[in-house]
């Protein structure tokens, strides 16, 4: 009897630590990596889409978690540029992360993308809309946010529908991002019948583009479209201003950004036209309201660009799939995005994505900064 | 030929702000041989500290106006000058004798500090400068080309340090033991010359001019970040060659060419061409004047 005890006993001992080894084991955390710029010209956008994505992990660990396990975060600086994206990529590649969120800019998610790729890791970009990106077959890799294409052709339709625009220009700085969406919207203004009397790029390390500004201001043009960043926006503005030019400017999405009003000043940033994505608070969706009251109540700021909601969306997307699938291996996520309809979206709803991974519909709306200095959505838009 | 006009004055402008960063390249070339690659990080940092000055005395007095201006730029002068004075005690006298790739690597590292500094202490994002200190009118000219009342100050300070500086070099005693100890450190030393004072002063002015540079070129764009360095330190860094290093004219006039080609360039041809026109047209300067446009010695090192 005593021996039966002893031996009991001493089973128990042996076999307690497995139990006790399951338990860690299971409660590992689903690991998710972020690649964003941190550093760099796209600071502003990196660090603000990364407190977005931290208040939607926290709010889920604070929920339990998904299938019982935490989320934890492997956060990585890109700076926006290429070459340390590819070293990034592998790190977190390293780490053993399911899923990526980023980069913030096309030239960086590019080479990244190629990484994820090998690895088989689910992709997703927040912000990066060259259209290239998806060209390259790769199964795994999806956008939460729409393409330069859909936005070429909506700047297009804007300039001639509602500017009235016959003769316009259009200038990009030679990033992936800039001239795609350049190249777009060249094509769809010449399907309408404009005439692109001028086109060409800006070198964005620089400062001063008033030898530029000078030949567009002999141009005579209608309306110029900016294709580049909200940095080089705010500059082109002033030093038009300073110049003395008369131009009608419409920007592209990169330019949808309050920095973008501080460094050109109100009274040179008034009455110009950017095309983009809704602003958080304009998005009429219950989940937006939520994110806009949550992202205040934490931050004590308003989410101040599109692509921080994006990055939220990002993370929404991923955790989304999780839950439905109950699975956290790469391979069936990706395929159930694939087969996905109708989700209930931060940034309004996501019909779905088509076989390349890029997200089908369009939100693009024209706004104009006011006298204050504000954003507000255009009283008129061109016809859907 | 209006839109020329226009273009020529855009060139002097940019030029211009070459030319003031390449002063500090230059006279730190012309006393030590060394190329400081720091020196467009500390343009940078006056950038910073003009700002930290500027905000600090408008929330003292509340508004600050244009007079403003004036004691910060000595205050940013100041510091950098300081800055620049603890780099070449820190980081350049101790190799003085280590020959010559040392000091440069040393350079090279003290840049990559005080970049990563600035954006440590002061963020990464655009930081812009108050608007209003400078009254924003413009002067029209001659066949409607406009010419800001910004750009007038600009190119009347740019002038003015230019000549201070070369009247300083030229005609002071110091400025005469300078250019004695540019042609040799030895026998100025014999001559009873203290080269480590001479150096020391060069370090402060270089620098102190740069760091004004970094403030007016922030006043003028309004905004700028932690990389602004690098781009205007690469861009004067060749202005001080094509001109002759080590020639402080040289360094003006190396400038004022440089913004004017690129002007030109991005003006007539396209922004996308204008560093390829613009160095093909220096690579041609430097073929047939090795020494630079006024440079009297071959730059025999690096």
């Amino acid at each position: 009897m005593l021996r039966k005890v002893l031996l009991l006993a001493l089973a128990a001992v042996l076999v307690l630590p497995l139990f006790a080894g399951c338990k860690p084991k299971e409660a590992a955390p689903i690991k998710i990596g972020v690649e964003l710029p941190l550093t760099g010209d796209y600071a502003y956008e990196g660090q603000g889409m990364l407190k977005s994505i931290q208040l939607l992990v926290d709010q889920t660990n604070e929920a339990g978690g998904l299938l019982g396990r935490k989320i934890e975060l492997v956060v990585e600086d890109d700076a926006g540029d290429a070459g340390q994206a590819s070293q990034v990529a592998q790190k977190l590649v390293d780490a053993g992360v399911i899923a990526v969120i980023g980069a913030y800019n096309s030239s960086a998610t590019e080479p990244a993308s190629v990484i994820y790729n090998q690895a088989g890791i689910l992709h997703i970009t927040p912000s990066s809309t060259a259209t290239r990106l998806t060209e390259k077959g790769f199964q795994r890799f999806f956008r939460v946010c729409f393409l330069d294409d859909r936005q070429g052709l909506f700047a297009a339709k804007f300039m001639k529908e509602v500017l009235g625009a016959q003769k316009i220009g259009i200038l990009h700085d030679n990033s992936t991002y800039a001239q795609g969406l350049a190249e777009h919207t060249k094509r769809y203004a010449e399907q309408l019948g404009m005439n692109v009397a001028f086109y060409d790029a800006i070198n964005p390390a620089d400062k001063d583009f008033t030898p530029t500004l000078t030949r567009i201001g002999g141009a005579g043009l209608d309306a110029i479209y900016f294709t580049g960043y909200h940095a080089q926006g705010g500059l082109l503005l002033k030093q038009s201003a300073d110049l003395g030019l008369k131009l009608q400017w419409v920007m592209g999405n990169a330019c949808n950004n309050p920095e973008l009003i501080q460094i050109a000043g109100v009274e040179n940033a008034a009455g110009t036209y950017v095309t983009t994505e809704p602003l958080p608070k304009d998005v009429n969706v219950p989940e937006a309201k939520k994110y806009v009251e949550d992202f205040k109540a934490r931050y004590g700021e308003e989410p101040a660009s599109v692509w921080w909601m994006m990055a939220a969306e990002a993370f929404n997307v991923i955790r989304y799939a999780i839950e439905q699938t109950k699975s956290t291996d790469p391979k069936v996520l990706a395929e159930f995005l694939h087969q996905a309809k109708n989700i209930n979206g931060i940034t309004g709803p996501i019909l779905g994505w088509d076989e390349k991974g890029d997200r089908l519909g369009t939100i693009h709306v024209a706004y104009v900064i006011s006298d204050k200095g504000e954003f507000i959505l255009n009283p008129q838009q061109p016809s859907p | 030929m209006q839109q020329l006009l226009q273009q020529l004055i855009n060139g002097i402008t940019i030029g211009s702000f070459y030319a003031l960063v390449a002063l500090g390249y230059t006279m730190v070339y012309g006393v030590l041989k060394l190329i400081n690659f720091a020196h467009g990080d500390l343009f940078m940092w006056g950038a910073y500290i003009g700002l930290t000055g500027l905000s600090l005395l408008a929330t003292l007095l509340g508004g600050g106006g244009p007079v403003s201006i004036f004691p910060v730029a000595v205050i940013v002068m100041v510091t950098i000058a300081l800055i620049g004075v603890l780099i070449e005690r820190i980081a350049y006298r101790p190799l003085r004798s280590a020959g010559r790739l040392a000091p440069v690597i040393s350079a090279l590292g003290a840049a990559f500090i005080l970049e990563s500094l600035a954006r440590n202490i002061y963020g990464a994002s655009w930081k812009t400068y108050p608007t209003g200190l400078v009254p924003a009118g413009r002067v029209a000219l001659l066949g409607g080309v406009r010419i800001s009342i910004m750009q007038v100050l600009v190119l009347a300070v740019s002038f003015l340090l230019m000549a201070l500086l070369y009247l300083f070099v030229y005609r002071t005693r110091i400025g005469t033991a300078m250019r004695a100890v540019s042609l040799d450190h030895e026998v100025s030393r014999l001559m009873g010359i203290d080269v480590d004072r001479i150096i020391a002063t060069v370090f402060l002015i270089g620098p102190g001019l740069g760091g004004l540079a970094g403030m007016i070129v922030a006043l003028y764009y309004g905004s700028f970040d932690f990389t602004l360095g690098w781009i205007f330190g690469l861009k004067a860094f060749i202005s001080a060659i094509l001109g002759g290093i080590g020639n402080i004219p040289g360094a003006m006039l190396g400038g004022m060419i440089l913004g004017i080609i690129e002007t030109l360039g991005a003006g007539y041809v396209s922004p996308q061409w204008k560093d390829v026109i613009a160095y093909v047209i220096l690579i041609l300067i430097l073929i047939f004047r090795p020494t630079g446009l006024l440079g009297e010695r071959v730059a025999e090192k690096l």
